[in-house]
């Protein structure tokens, strides 16, 4: 039900075949309109030329047989042309013979004439047997008509006749129509191909798409190697996009993997002991079962601080891999770290002294507060055995923000300064600590492209040293 | 073609129905079919009696006309828009194309009217519905013992051979006055080459010339003519079945033939009936009482008989060449042509009468 809703509030995207052939169609709709248009002018040209050649033919023919009797235009009509124009079946024909009087000699007297323009007054000018062509209206139909002028110098009749012969035009239309057909038809037929082959191509060419979802779909859930189907070159992005992810899927299944089994490491070492402990308190008597509810109890304080450690390590690794990205102050980071571990253990004694007033960056805050809280928690179990104060500064070295937190401790060997960072190690003191911390820290801060170091202090003591870019991400 | 002829029926059965309360006010006020027509009304009752059985409903007024005044007539009443004929029948094939050019007519489309020989239709709107050969028709006994001319040739020398004999005993048409002879003179000038000497020959044997086939074939039966030459077979096999001593020839060298043709015109008053009576007249049913009773040449090649097509080709001697319906026929009715080809023919039939001189 709620997979059918999300479907139909959020369209499914167009298909990449409907889209090629919607965008084909398109273009080839509007090619074939265009060429419609061409097609229709040219055929309408051709079809006019080749009945045009009949009528001027008719029109010859009988200026051929004209002749002058007593002063009169005689014309012998011959039966050829209008059998000619039976070439056209179905078209009705009109003629008539205007003698150099301007008047009819013979034929239908009721014809259009010419339209003006391309009058008689620039006959003269033309040749003789060519034919001029115009179309009119002629008893309720449209009639192409041609006009021919042939000239005659006898002593009582000089001057121009002109034949006039028409025909109206539906072999014309019929002519024009086949031709566009003729054209038109395979066009169509090529435009439909192409789109049928679109169609059934789009299946052709998608096809490794299709063999790397094969690929994937067959894999086990933790196969997370690159993909082997060779692709087309124009597909290698996007493989190229997955394999990238599944390498940082693979990294995190590791970081996963580690971190289980840290957890499990570190919680059976002190569940043994608790157990051993409440074993004593069962089996002894009254003071024995005093002194193993005191351990207990120690072990106990042990182990919750274990698990947060776990829990903050968890959020770190998590947060360090996620990137989030927010500006945020150094300083006003800090002074919460200071205030919230403060809180937690009363007893403290912590100096903070900052030598800037903002340290305005960008990153994850709860990253780098809990790098601090560590160090600081660090700080004052092993470094400050005599209720010396820590001292906490903020401060800026070139293009980076320093957090120093500097103890009176013991300090840290050298030669162990960069081991302590391991995981699951601590100094060679016996006091007890999980040695999750300097570890975790190291991962917060150089996800932010900076650095932790260890160095003794000027007057004994250790320092450590948050250095972060100031133009972090 | 049988799925588009029930469509056109269906169509036709649509037009009635659309004008069917036009036609019901005019029906009482006593509205008829007007047929204009050149054939006697004596030929073609049989055609209005089996019309009328198949539509009782339908009145006929059947007007017998020539084809001259017949033409001249619903020109006349056309463009003074006068009430005129619904269907013209002329076998002046001509003077119905002109019309038809002219743009007078309307279009008749059918299965019928598509199965008919394409001479015998125009634009769907000039239909033959007949098919006449053109025949020489002798007397036989007068003939006696001479071989009957078979050919135009044999014609001419026997009217050479034998003036005497052949002297005022000729008949045919009078082109001048009768336009079916008109038609017929016409296209034997065009068809044949040694048709001026023939036209010659009879002329200086005193031809004779009649209006119509009816007259010449009267005086051939009665014996006072030997030969008519350019006569309507259809008349001249029914007057030789009824006992004349009449003999047909279907000219050898070539055998005109005529079509008796129908147009509606274009302001027929009462054009759904004048569609519906062509339609039966193109049928199958219409063409066979054409055939049967009328005695006139069906000019569908289905119909069977003595009268039909078919029959005339099967004992056809000549060429048969079917004066086609088309604008070429219209070249003889040409004012200049047509005078001038009459006054050919007045001098070449009447060579006594007018003067050699100009």
């Amino acid at each position: 039900m709620s997979q059918n809703t999300t479907r139909e509030s959020r369209p499914e995207p167009l298909s990449l075949r409907l889209r090629l052939v919607g965008t084909l169609g398109a273009v080839l709709l509007i090619a074939m309109f265009a060429l419609y248009a061409g097609v229709r002018v040219y055929s309408e040209e051709a079809a006019d030329r080749s009945y045009d050649r009949l009528l001027s033919g008719a029109a010859l023919s009988i200026a051929e047989s004209l002749s002058v009797s007593h002063g009169k235009i005689q014309t012998d009509l011959p039966y050829a042309a209008l059998e000619m124009l039976s070439a056209a079946p179905d078209d009705r024909v009109f003629y008539r013979v205007i003698g150099p009087d301007g008047l009819v000699a013979t034929g239908y007297e009721d014809l259009p004439a010419e339209p003006a323009g391309s009058g008689k007054s620039v006959s003269v000018s033309r040749r003789a047997g060519e034919a001029r062509f115009f179309d009119a209206d002629y008893r309720g139909a449209e009639v192409r008509f041609a006009v021919l002028g042939r000239q005659i110098s006898e002593p009582n009749a000089a001057g121009w006749v002109w034949v006039q012969v028409g025909q109206t035009r539906l072999a014309r239309e019929a002519l024009q129509r086949e031709l566009m057909l003729g054209a038109l038809v395979p066009l169509g037929f090529v435009a439909i191909l192409t789109l049928v082959l679109v169609w059934f191509g789009t299946d052709r060419a998608l096809r490794p798409l299709k063999l790397i979802g094969d690929e994937l779909a067959g894999r086990g859930a933790v196969e997370l190697d690159p993909i082997r189907t060779p692709v087309p070159r124009e597909i290698t992005p996007l493989t190229g996009a997955i394999d990238g992810f599944m390498t940082r899927l693979a990294g995190n299944m590791d970081t996963l993997r580690m971190f289980i089994a840290e957890a499990a490491h570190q919680l059976r070492t002190p569940l043994a002991a608790l157990r051993a402990q409440a074993e004593i308190g069962v089996d002894g008597n009254a003071e024995d079962a005093h002194r193993s509810l005191a351990a207990i109890e120690r072990n106990s304080a042990k182990m919750s601080r274990l698990l947060d450690q776990l829990l903050s390590h968890a959020t770190v690794l998590h947060r360090a891999d996620v990137q989030n990205s927010e500006a945020f102050d150094l300083i006003d980071i800090v002074h919460e770290a200071v205030h919230e571990t403060l809180n937690l253990i009363s007893d403290a004694n912590v100096e903070i002294d900052h030598a800037v007033d903002a340290a305005p960056m960008k990153g994850d805050p709860v990253l780098i507060g809990e790098s601090v809280k560590n160090l600081l928690h660090n700080a004052l179990r092993y470094g400050c055995p005599n209720k010396d104060p820590i001292s906490v500064s903020v401060g800026i070295e070139g293009p980076e923000y320093v957090v120093s937190i500097a103890d009176r401790g013991p300090g840290i060997p050298v030669e162990q300064r960069e081991w302590v960072f391991e995981r699951f190690t601590r100094g060679t003191q016996s006091t007890p600590g999980a040695g999750l911390g300097l570890n975790i820290v190291r991962r917060a801060v150089t996800s932010h492209g900076g650095s932790v170091v260890l160095r003794d202090g000027p007057a004994g003591g250790l320092i450590a040293e948050i250095r972060l870019p100031r133009a972090s991400q | 073609m049988k799925r588009r002829s029930s469509m056109l029926l269906l169509l036709l059965a649509a037009l009635f129905v659309a004008c069917a309360p036009q036609s019901d006010e005019t029906n009482a006020t006593g509205r008829r079919l007007v047929i204009y027509s050149t054939t006697d009304l004596e030929s073609f009752q049989p055609v209005l009696d089996d019309y009328k059985l198949l539509r009782p409903d339908v009145d006929i007024e059947y007007v017998a006309l020539d084809a001259g005044p017949l033409y001249d007539r619903f020109l006349d009443e056309a463009r003074r828009g006068a009430a005129t004929a619904d269907l013209l029948l002329s076998s002046a094939m001509d003077l119905q194309v002109k019309l038809v050019n002219d743009g007078f007519a309307a279009s008749h489309d059918s299965a019928n009217a598509r199965a008919l020989p394409s001479w015998a239709r125009w634009r769907g709107q000039a239909l033959g519905f007949t098919f006449e050969p053109v025949v020489m028709v002798y007397n036989k006994r007068l003939l006696g013992i001479r071989p009957p001319p078979r050919s135009r040739s044999e014609l001419l020398s026997a009217l050479k051979r034998e003036p005497e004999f052949w002297r005022g005993r000729i008949g045919t048409y009078d082109a001048e006055h009768s336009n079916a002879g008109y038609l017929l003179v016409t296209q034997d000038a065009r068809q044949s080459e040694t048709f001026g000497a023939l036209l010659q020959a009879m002329g200086e044997v005193d031809v004779q010339k009649f209006d119509n086939t009816a007259a010449i074939l009267d005086r051939l039966a009665a014996g006072q003519l030997v030969a008519g030459y350019n006569l309507l077979g259809s008349y001249a096999r029914a007057r030789a079945d009824q006992g004349a001593p009449l003999l047909l020839v279907y000219p050898d060298d070539y055998t005109l033939a005529v079509s008796r043709t129908a147009v509606i015109p274009a302001a027929a008053p009462y054009p759904q009936a004048a569609h519906s009576f062509l339609e039966y007249l193109l049928s199958i049913r219409g063409q066979q009482v054409l055939t049967t009773r009328s005695k006139l040449n069906a000019v569908r090649q289905e119909i069977q008989g003595p009268y039909a097509q078919s029959g005339v080709f099967n004992r056809e001697l000549g060429t048969i060449r079917p004066i086609a319906l088309g604008p070429g026929l219209l070249v003889y009715l040409d004012q200049q042509k047509r005078a001038r080809f009459l006054d050919t023919w007045r001098r070449a039939m009447s060579p006594a009468d007018i003067p050699t001189a100009q």
